[in-house]
């Protein structure tokens, strides 16, 4: 019977370290290393992953949950196999963002935050992700779509397994 | 800065060597730090992150005797709604941000620089690290950079989501691993920044610039632009006009409105415009009648209002103030970092007034409140978050009455 890897398993551990002597003091890794520790766990960070990073930089927990809590992008609860964003702000929105969040509303069954019934994605209405010229956009985890409309969204969610 | 940036190839370190590329590198590498950094001051560059502060005189601020390592951080946390010129420059011809952020390392005397880039930007950290890979590869970063004895390393950092991480001092909480909390100045970061170290925070198209500066002179370089606003820059333009897009044109040489309607062939909508905020959403909106004010942060500035990051946001007349202005409160309410209480409460009381107007649930009083808590919000925080939701708001207050007051007028009626 094999040993079940543990919330670090030992490749990840490594990057992280090679991680601490880009810094003076191995703190500063903390960010890269959670983006790390994130993708490792399905795109979000489970209690024993945050304790065992914690341990690493050798943090109480609760400050290293104090600075994921601050960050928009780390999540600290079970997300789809797929995370959409789509951006809200000023620039999108005059370009019709807002019909395009209720298309995937409605069309998808999902609300800001939610994940989809089939777990395909969790959708996430965003501020500014810098791609104004080209508005609206959405990421789709880490590929962008932009000028979107209604059958663009359709065709790259409906690709997503 | 945008020559080449059609060309997928000059992305790579060989294509961009082949159209003269590092040969500033090798140039500022020939002469002392203080030369280097009277060329960037004699150019007249300013920052190109929002402040317009002179480059030059920033890096003077760097102390000399000081014996702590110095530090050079580039600001890549482009996140100024409107904003996305950084992103063309680091996903497109990378190498000339890396040259003139090891210009700057050198001038500064730094042996490290920490390229801060947004977490929303995936392509823009892998184009970077690509890029700097190479670099180093060729020994144009890490120990004895050209075979001279100026040794500097440099690493991407990724963010993870916090507009506030761009303010100068948030950027250095945030990447010492900590919430992007903005400090007190002064101390400045050139005196006390990174680890509390000398620490100089550059934005990607001010390193961009000083490439160029120092490849053809800072004549050459001031030659272009006007008085106070020297050289070509590059400004983003969005919303509701014809062509969209990112444009790189001499500053001072023509107006807001040849911008708008020649260039960018005015509304893609056919109606008029409305209002435009020339320098992302954090400064004042300006009205269609106010548009032919000349394009420099001097004349901007007497126009009341800011170039700020270069992102020109345009409306036309299809829109409610009130939902223009209740889009940018919700950005800001959201993105305070919650560390000063008149920006964390105050954000979210102006949002919440301008939601009750923009729903047909204002009243007059609310037109009151509204001047009464962006009132006490501004000049009262530690960074300039607070006055980036209170200048636009009132702005839109000022020259939209009669939207607002459509709304109170809504309720009224109902």
């Amino acid at each position: 019977m094999s040993v079940p890897p543990g919330p670090l398993p030992r490749p990840l551990v490594e990057r992280i370290e090679a991680l601490f002597a880009r810094y003076p003091y191995r703190r500063a890794a903390l960010l890269p290393a959670l983006h790390l520790v994130q993708k490792e766990h399905g795109g979000w960070l489970p209690d024993d992953a945050i304790r065992a990073t914690a341990d690493l930089f050798g943090l109480p927990d609760q400050e290293v949950r104090g600075v994921i809590g601050f960050y928009e992008m780390f999540h600290t609860h079970p997300v789809g196999r797929h995370v959409v964003r789509v951006c809200k702000t000023l620039p999108c929105k005059l370009r019709g963002a807002d019909g395009i969040l209720r298309h995937i509303e409605a069309r998808y069954g999902v609300e800001n935050g939610g994940t989809t019934g089939d777990g395909r994605f969790t959708l996430e209405c965003f501020e500014c992700l810098g791609h104004c010229s080209t508005g609206p956009m959405m990421l789709v985890d880490d590929e962008r779509h932009e000028n979107l409309t209604a059958e663009a969204v359709d065709r790259a969610l409906g690709a997503l397994r | 800065m945008l020559a080449h940036a059609d060309d997928p190839a000059q992305r790579t370190l060989a294509k961009y060597r082949a159209n003269g590329g590092y040969r500033a590198l090798g140039k500022a590498l020939s002469r002392t730090p203080e030369q280097v950094t009277d060329e960037v001051l004699r150019s007249g560059l300013r920052g190109r992150g929002g402040a317009g502060f002179p480059t030059g005189k920033k890096w003077q601020f760097v102390p000399k005797d000081s014996k702590k390592p110095k530090y050079l951080c580039v600001n890549a946390d482009e996140s100024e709604p409107g904003t996305c010129k950084d992103r063309q420059i680091m996903e497109r011809d990378p190498h000339q941000m890396i040259e003139g952020a090891l210009i700057a390392a050198y001038a500064i005397g730094a042996g490290a620089c920490y390229v801060y880039v947004r977490g929303e930007y995936p392509h823009s950290i892998r184009a970077m690290e690509e890029a700097i890979d190479e670099a180093r590869a060729a020994g144009l970063v890490g120990k004895g950079i050209l075979g001279t004895k100026f040794s500097c390393e440099m690493w991407v950092h990724p963010g993870a989501g916090a507009y506030i991480c761009g303010e100068e001092t948030a950027l250095l909480s945030s990447l010492e691993g900590g919430r992007g909390y903005p400090r007190l100045k002064p101390p400045f970061p050139a005196v006390e920044g990174l680890w509390r170290c000398p620490t100089i925070v550059n934005n990607v198209e001010t390193l961009a610039c000083v490439t160029h500066i120092v490849a053809r002179g800072a004549e050459w370089w001031a030659s272009m632009g006007c008085s106070g606003s020297t050289g070509t820059r590059l400004f983003c333009v969005s919303g509701h006009v014809k062509r969209p897009g990112v444009y790189e044109l001499e500053c001072g040489k023509f107006t807001l409105r040849q911008l708008l309607e020649e260039f960018c062939g005015g509304t893609n909508t056919g109606r008029p415009i409305k209002g435009c905020m020339p320098g992302g959403s954090s400064f004042q909106v300006l009205r269609a009648d106010e548009l032919d004010v000349r394009f420099d942060v001097d004349a901007l500035a007497k126009a009341g209002s800011s170039l700020g990051s270069g992102g020109i946001i345009v409306f036309d007349d299809s829109i409610s103030a009130v939902d223009v202005a209740l889009n940018i409160a919700e950005f800001y309410s959201h993105e305070s970092c919650g560390q000063c209480t008149p920006c964390r409460e105050g954000s979210d009381w102006v949002r919440k007034i301008l939601v009750r107007l923009a729903s047909g649930r204002g009243s007059k009083s609310d037109l009151d409140l509204l001047w009464d808590v962006t009132r006490k919000m501004d000049g009262t925080t530690i960074c300039p978050l607070a006055e980036a939701l209170v200048w636009p708001v009132q702005s839109y207050l000022e020259k939209f009455p009669a939207d607002f007051e459509a709304a109170v007028a809504r309720r009224a009626s109902a």
